[in-house]
């Protein structure tokens, strides 16, 4: 979820990144209710209706497909009830939501979470394995290249730049008093949990999931980017709750980023057998709450955390390519 | 705001209605509760499907709790209708419980037979509901609704099947700012961002959706 690995970079970028935000008028305006003020023109994905016909669009179609429903595109790859298109909104067309495109132009990079330069497709593993909870498609898997046509395709017309407009979330200040998991629940009840429910589970419409499950062990994992109380709140400022993106002050993102991030999720597929040294190891910074204590509880304790990659058997076989809708 | 919160907080998809409290509504439904005035079943009908082309919504198919939730805000005026404010108001919070009970208890009748709609503009408006509109910062009626517009538990309604011309009304009325209820913060902000062939186009869309999520 998390895709600006640049975002973490230097202060040099964010500086610039903050300044692209102010001279655009703010990335969190264009799903605001308020209407005096435009939408900001950052990002302008091509429309479906610009899908070529052939075999190449029918990639971008197949993308398309997964990117909105992978449980059912991508089954086998899958471990829980989270669609691409959960955080990165819009089908991974919104700025500031993530988007897709820019996501693209910036890759291959350097990531510190692996130590090494990724390229684009590798990005996507990591989307498989924390995100989704799952199992990583191999490279070149029809999975893969159909994501990766579908970024593709939302690039078009962007810079080759790790820098373009729209990418990740926008910087959010630090907030004033301390971020504060018993203030974030109060947030929580107020403004999220009539869509995500009381329990943080979600709620389906049919029986498919339409409001996404944010804790236990139907979402991300810890080692997912949406992990980090730091893009959480960023991403919940800037598009949270959907229809009145901007309406929570900075205190309040933050307070329910802490919230939302010191709940029961499932393990960190990297976790080495002790949870302190997995701390220690992959979540050594102050915007990760595993390791740590909340209510007597340490987030993380294998006893309490349902575990890792959770594809079900039934959904090992690939699945048909299926038609594009 | 407390009320509000934990109104929206109930289980979703519980049954809390029971035989008795489906058959209280069942008459209530059909006779009233005031002699010599209309009952539900006059413009809903006693199988809740409503009349689609007067813009009289299906109330079969939608969750008890948004029944009854609706019929609160119309009876304390949160939601202004000049029709039903005065039937909510009139039914006791037990009354407007069951007869809520009575009409999410009943099968969802078939999708009336569509007035004829475009191909263009039906094409339209299932990418609005699906897709949104990024550029207009609009978001898809699917995120909330679901995708085949089948509503999420207390939440959201089910659209799929429902009378387009009511659909339209309620956008318009978002659209002009009215007040409905708390959870209209959001259609307001949606219904904002819609012009009036984007709101025919949604609503009928929305209303050519199988009742059931299944094939047409």
């Amino acid at each position: 979820m998390r895709i600006g690995s640049a975002l973490a970079g230097t202060a040099a970028s964010m500086a610039a990144l903050a300044a692209l935000a102010t001279l655009v008028g703010g990335w969190g305006l264009p799903w605001s209710g308020d209407d005096a003020k435009p939408a900001a023109k950052t990002y302008e994905p091509p429309p479906n209706s610009a899908i070529p016909e052939g075999k190449f669009g029918d990639e971008v179609r197949l993308g398309q497909n997964i990117f909105r429903e992978p449980g059912t595109y991508a089954a086998h790859y899958v471990g829980n009830d989270l669609r691409c298109s959960n955080c990165h909104l819009a089908a991974g067309r919104l700025a500031g939501s993530a988007p897709m495109g820019p996501a693209y132009t910036a890759y291959p990079a350097y990531r510190a979470k692996n130590g090494h330069v990724n390229s684009f497709e590798e990005r996507l593993q990591g989307c498989f394995r924390y995100s989704m909870n799952g199992k990583v498609p191999p490279l070149g898997d029809p999975v893969l290249v159909a994501l990766e046509s579908y970024s593709y395709f939302l690039a078009k017309g962007l810079p080759v730049d790790e820098k373009a407009p729209g990418r990740g979330f926008p910087e959010l200040p630090k907030p004033p008093l301390p971020a504060d998991f018993a203030r974030g629940g109060q947030v929580y009840a107020q403004h999220c949990a009539s869509c995500h429910g009381p329990d943080g589970q979600g709620q389906s419409s049919g029986g498919k999931i339409a409001f996404p499950p944010l804790w236990g062990p139907r979402s991300f994992n810890w080692g997912a980017g949406m992990g980090s109380v730091k893009n959480a709140a960023e991403f919940i400022h800037a598009n949270m709750p959907l229809g009145l993106a901007g309406s929570l002050s900075d205190q309040e993102a933050w307070d329910v980023a802490t919230y939302m991030d010191s709940q029961v999720r499932p393990q960190d597929p990297r976790f080495t057998g002790d949870v302190q040294e997995t701390r220690m190891k992959f979540h050594n910074t102050p915007t990760s709450m595993y390791g740590r204590t909340v209510n007597g509880a340490v987030l993380g304790d294998p006893a309490v955390t349902p575990p890792a990659g959770t594809v079900p058997p039934a959904a090992s076989a690939p699945t048909p390519s299926g038609e594009a809708k | 705001m407390a009320l509000v919160v934990a109104a929206w907080a109930m289980p979703s998809g519980a049954a809390w209605a029971d035989e008795a409290t489906v058959a209280a509504g069942a008459a209530i439904a059909a006779h009233g509760t005031v002699v010599g005035r209309a009952a539900c079943s006059s413009c809903h009908g006693q199988d809740g499907a409503g009349q689609p082309d007067v813009g009289i919504p299906r109330l079969a198919g939608l969750s008890t709790y948004y029944i009854h939730e609706q019929l609160g805000y119309f009876a304390s005026g949160a939601r202004r209708n000049y029709v039903m404010s005065s039937y909510a108001a009139a039914l006791t919070p037990a009354e407007r419980r069951e007869v809520a009970d009575y009409y999410a208890s009943l099968p969802v009748p078939r999708n009336p037979d569509p007035l004829p709609v475009a191909a263009a503009a039906l094409d339209h408006g299932r990418t609005l509901f699906l897709n949104g509109a990024p550029d207009k910062g609009l978001l898809s009626c699917s995120q909330c609704h679901g995708t085949d517009g089948l509503g999420v538990g207390s939440f959201s309604p089910r659209l799929a099947g429902q009378s387009a011309a009511y659909i339209v009304d309620q956008l318009q009325r978002w659209h002009g700012g009215a007040d409905r209820d708390p959870k209209g913060q959001y259609m307001r902000a949606i219904a904002g961002r819609l012009d009036t062939p984007d709101m025919r186009a949604v609503a009928d869309y929305a209303a050519s959706l199988p009742r059931d999520g299944g094939k047409p």
